[in-house]
């Protein structure tokens, strides 16, 4: 259980990256939660939160091609793995079952 | 769009690609650059440029930060083990060269650490008072013909003067000298002992620092009947209960004076100058003992606490003129002198201070600190020449992919480990022989790992380490490894010459401190024997007190019957002198002749019994009825009163006139340091402090026995507590024998480690000239020719050394026997018997390393080429 724990922003952080499909990079990743949730990003706490999950094993990330654009530099492409998917659904299971035990919720 | 104006600050551009992880820096520059492309598009270029300074800012977190150990992430901790590994294995591989290492380097660091406490022991003396900056101690220079002679007494009338008249004094004691007295308890079971004890006035507890456990500082030692006693003694007095208000009887020439205990004294320290068990009020001392309570009887030790930054030569000219003003026309001078600093520097030489014990703490430190430096720069040496051993390892470690820096790294950690192990062993060392240090010191040191003790030998430790790690770290590590797989040999101009020097250094130390031992042995052996004018052999005396006050011509008499006593006496004779005296007239004298006679009291036959010569008339015996009258001088005494034909003639003394019945030949007096002074001898058996007897030689252990059960007769209430007058003589020379013993042992020390370091060097030359030697022998040269060649460099190196020693120790030598009235003559042949030891010392340490070189098979060594 305690291992496939996920902290809130890291749960985020995912969902995002699984949104984007294949389109996910650290601005595209910041602009999608600031539209979506309202709710600013710095880039620092992203790109630790990425690295974290990598090491984790729920992403990994692919070099993209260079462009001319963002002083030539390659994009880093996020996809979820298997594992990452499981410990997604995992924790959505386990709040619909936090959700279902409560009697009554007006 | 622009790039030229749209580009983000490049400081902090700069900044990012320093501190960020090259793996991902390219990545998030690219993020970094679009978002502030983005913004700078949409929001302008100054606020898109300070969103992308924050957004740098907050990427400055772990994680992104990148690891400063490297681009590539090395296994440091097995790196470290294999580093260990290989040192030990080195270790193991050379045993000899690391037991030589490690013997010069803890022999060395033993010496110091030693020293150190001993060093610090003798700084610390007379410290802990909390007045010392503000100590100040009276003293008195007196002149006479013959100089100024300084002393530590004063008279005891000028206490109560100084505490009215000088203001800047805010407090003064008066005291008198530790001495061993006889104390009992009261009552049945009495119960006696000597112990060391000082008469002190009111202030004395305020003015030192020597704490009350029981009673109150401001009270104590106002009165005439109380005493404070050291925790120690009461426990030994009143075993098991309260000494408070106990009366303790205090025993002096047959009468017991009630003394009662007011206050219990912390023990005191071992850093105290003055060691005493038992403190008497002064005002007892000075109301009842002091017959003659004059300026001129100097009798008291003054020492005052003045007030913070008073001018002291101010203060000592008042307290000069308070003295002169009461003693007119005196050549006597009163002056203020640092307390904490008379232990150290307590010697006074025409009334300046000169020196004291801190000459011998100098000396002392300075060769442990040279002794210390030659083992350190021999350690380096030593592991620097055993370095180029290794330089295939280096080769092998180089090409496989080593950096400098890890080679480096492991060749301090070696040394750096080499050296603590040291450390740890010449800790352990110390700790073993500490007991031995201090007998050979007379201290009670121990080691108390204090912080500043710790840091320093660390500090040494560290330093040897990196400095004997840094010419393999530094040098080796830096040449090529193809070259040095190909077996290119290293270039050794500069080496050569620091070695030669430090061999040449360290003889010259050798042979100074060997001539050094052989001159202080000598000098030892020559006071032993000396003739001192009187017979010291056997001669053994014990204070006449109890029922020897006046029964003492009844105890002689038994005395004398005791087979194996040859003579008794009542005596007065003490080695050093008791009591010094300036109150003598005679017919001619004149203002300069102010002569201080040493003073004698003396009981019928006391000359005979001591041993000394009469020159004319005759000694104070039975047959003469006039002896009470009588006076009895040395040589120097009629010479210095320039008298002639002086028996019969009269003098006045200070306790009334006396004719001169006697002439004895000049005697030392105290230590031969001094010249014979003037002395004299009174009839006056009551007066004498002692019993004294010469026992026959060798029947002393059955002789002393005897004599004990006699006094136990007549004392049963005392102790029995005989003294040898040899014992007194030889205390007198106490800390010379000290340093004899201390510089026995570090001549030794310096021998071993100049040894280790020759050793070094033969070994590193020799094994660099290995080819050379074989193709001599190829070539026809026999072994000794070689062990000659060999030989020739370091005997030439020692020469010098000896020559450079001689002209320095002689010198060294007759300072040090300038002190002495009565020395040995510095024959040549301490000089030649130590130059040739330390050359046969250096040849024999050479000649292992030679020998075995000139036997290889030459074949061995020029199979490769």
């Amino acid at each position: 259980m305690g291992k496939h724990h996920l902290g809130e922003f890291e749960e985020i952080v995912m969902l995002t990256v699984a949104i984007l499909h294949g389109e996910a990079y650290g601005v595209s990743i910041i602009e999608e939660i600031e539209t979506r949730l309202d709710r600013s990003v710095s880039m620092g706490a992203l790109q630790t939160v990425l690295k974290r999950l990598e090491d984790k094993g729920y992403l990994t990330s692919e070099l993209g091609e260079a462009t001319s654009v963002r002083g030539g530099k390659r994009k880093r492409f996020f996809v979820i793995t298997n594992l990452g998917k499981e410990t997604l659904k995992a924790a959505k299971e386990q709040r619909m079952g936090l959700w279902n035990a409560i009697p009554d919720f007006a | 769009m622009n790039n030229r104006q749209s580009s983000p600050s490049g400081l902090f551009l700069a900044f990012f690609r320093w501190f960020c992880d090259p793996r991902i820096v390219d990545d998030i520059e690219g993020d970094l650059l679009e978002r502030f492309e983005t913004r700078a598009s949409q929001k302008g270029q100054r606020l898109a440029n300070r969103l992308f300074i924050k957004d740098v800012l907050l990427l400055f977190r772990p994680g992104i930060i990148r690891s400063f150990k490297g681009y590539q992430k090395l296994n440091y901790y097995d790196m470290f083990l294999h580093n260990l590994t290989i040192t030990f294995r080195n270790f193991l591989k050379h045993k000899a060269s690391l037991a030589i290492n490690l013997i010069g380097l803890t022999s060395g660091l033993t010496c110091v650490l030693l020293i150190y406490l001993w060093v610090n022991d003798e700084l610390s003396v007379d410290q802990f008072h909390t007045n010392k900056d503000n100590l100040y101690h009276v003293m008195s220079n007196h002149t006479d013909a013959s100089g100024i002679f300084t002393w530590k007494g004063t008279p005891g009338l000028l206490l109560e003067e100084i505490q009215v008249q000088v203001p800047e004094v805010k407090l003064a004691t008066a005291y008198t000298d530790p001495h061993e007295y006889t104390i009992s308890t009261e009552g049945e079971n009495q119960r006696s002992m000597k112990v060391q004890g000082s008469f002190a006035s009111k202030d004395f507890l305020k003015v030192f620092t020597y704490p009350l456990l029981q009673g109150n500082k401001e009270e104590v030692l106002k009165t005439n009947s109380e005493a404070l006693i050291t925790e120690s003694l009461a426990e030994r007095m009143f075993p098991n209960e309260s000494a408070i208000g106990k009366t303790i009887q205090w025993h002096f020439r047959g009468k017991e004076t009630g003394f009662i205990v007011t206050g219990i004294l912390e023990n005191i320290p071992d850093q105290s100058s003055a060691q005493f068990e038992i403190l008497l009020p002064w005002n007892y001392y000075h109301d009842e003992l002091i017959e003659y309570k004059q300026w001129g009887n100097f009798y008291a030790r003054i020492t005052t606490v003045t007030e913070e930054g008073a001018d002291i030569a101010a203060t000592s000219k008042k307290i000069d003129t308070i003295f002169k003003a009461n003693l007119e026309g005196t050549n006597t001078e009163m002056f203020l002198t640092s307390y904490p600093d008379l232990y150290l520097r307590g010697k006074f030489q025409n009334g300046q201070k000169a020196g004291g014990r801190i000459e011998y703490v100098k000396i002392v430190s300075f060769v442990a600190i040279l002794i210390l430096l030659i083992a350190c720069i021999n350690f380096v040496n030593l592991a620097t020449a055993k370095a180029s051993q290794r330089m295939k390892e280096i080769g092998v470690k180089k090409s496989m992919g080593a950096t400098k820096s890890s080679l480096a790294w492991q060749f301090l950690t070696e040394s750096i480990m080499l050296s603590i192990f040291g450390l740890l062993i010449s800790g352990l060392l110390a700790w073993l022989l500490l007991p031995e240090f201090n007998l050979i010191t007379g201290k009670q040191l121990s080691m108390n790992l204090s912080w500043p003790f710790i840091r320093l030998s660390l500090i040494i430790v560290l330093l040897v380490g990196l400095l004997a790690g840094s010419y393999p770290a530094i040098y080796l590590s830096n040449l090529k490894a193809l070259s040095i797989l190909k077996g290119v040999k290293l270039a050794n101009a500069s080496g050569g010459l620091g070695r030669k020097f430090l061999v040449v250094f360290q003889f010259t130390l050798s042979t100074i401190l060997i001539v050094s031992v052989l001159v202080i042995f000598r000098q030892m052996e020559f006071i032993k024997t000396k003739n001192l004018g009187y017979n010291r052999d056997n001669l053994v005396y014990f204070e006449r007190e109890g029922t020897l006050t006046d029964q003492s011509e009844a105890f002689v008499g038994e005395l004398k019957n005791i087979v194996g006593v040859e003579n008794a006496a009542m005596s007065g004779f003490m080695v050093g002198g008791m009591n010094s005296t300036g109150g003598v007239d005679w017919d001619g004298k004149t203002e300069k002749d102010q002569i201080q006679f040493w003073e004698y009291n003396s009981g019928t036959d006391q000359l005979g019994l001591l041993g000394l010569e009469l020159l004319e008339g005759h000694d104070f015996t039975e047959e003469f009825a006039n002896n009470k009258e009588g006076v009895i001088f040395n040589e120097t005494a009629i010479k210095a009163m320039g008298m002639e034909d002086p028996i019969g003639k009269t003098i006045q003394h200070y306790t009334g006139p006396r004719q001169i019945v006697g002439i004895v030949k000049d005697f030392t007096i105290g230590s031969i340091h001094d010249q014979v002074e003037p002395a004299m001898f009174l009839y006056n058996p009551e007066a004498t402090h002692f019993i004294m007897a010469r026992i026959k030689a060798g029947t002393v252990a059955t002789t002393m026995p005897k004599i004990e059960a006699l006094y136990e007769r007549f004392n049963p209430e005392f102790p029995f507590k005989p003294i040898f007058v040899d014992q007194d003589y030889q205390a007198l020379y106490a800390s010379e024998q000290r340093i004899a013993e201390l510089s026995k042992y570090f001549a030794i020390l310096a021998i071993i480690i100049s040894c280790l370091g020759l050793f070094g060097l033969t070994a590193y030359t020799t094994e660099r000239r290995l080819k050379e030697i074989s193709i001599r022998k190829v070539l026809g040269s026999g072994t000794w020719n070689i062990v000659a060649l060999l030989t020739r460099q370091f005997s030439l190196l020692v020469c010098i050394a000896i020559i450079i020693a001689l002209p320095v120790s002689y010198w060294a030598a007759s300072q040090w026997l300038n002190d002495y009235a009565y020395k040995i003559d510095l024959n040549w042949w301490f000089f030649g018997l130590a130059g040739l030891l330390t050359l046969v010392i250096a040849w024999f340490t050479v000649a292992s390393q030679t020998l075995k070189t000139a036997r290889l098979n030459p074949a061995t060594n020029l199979r490769n080429e």
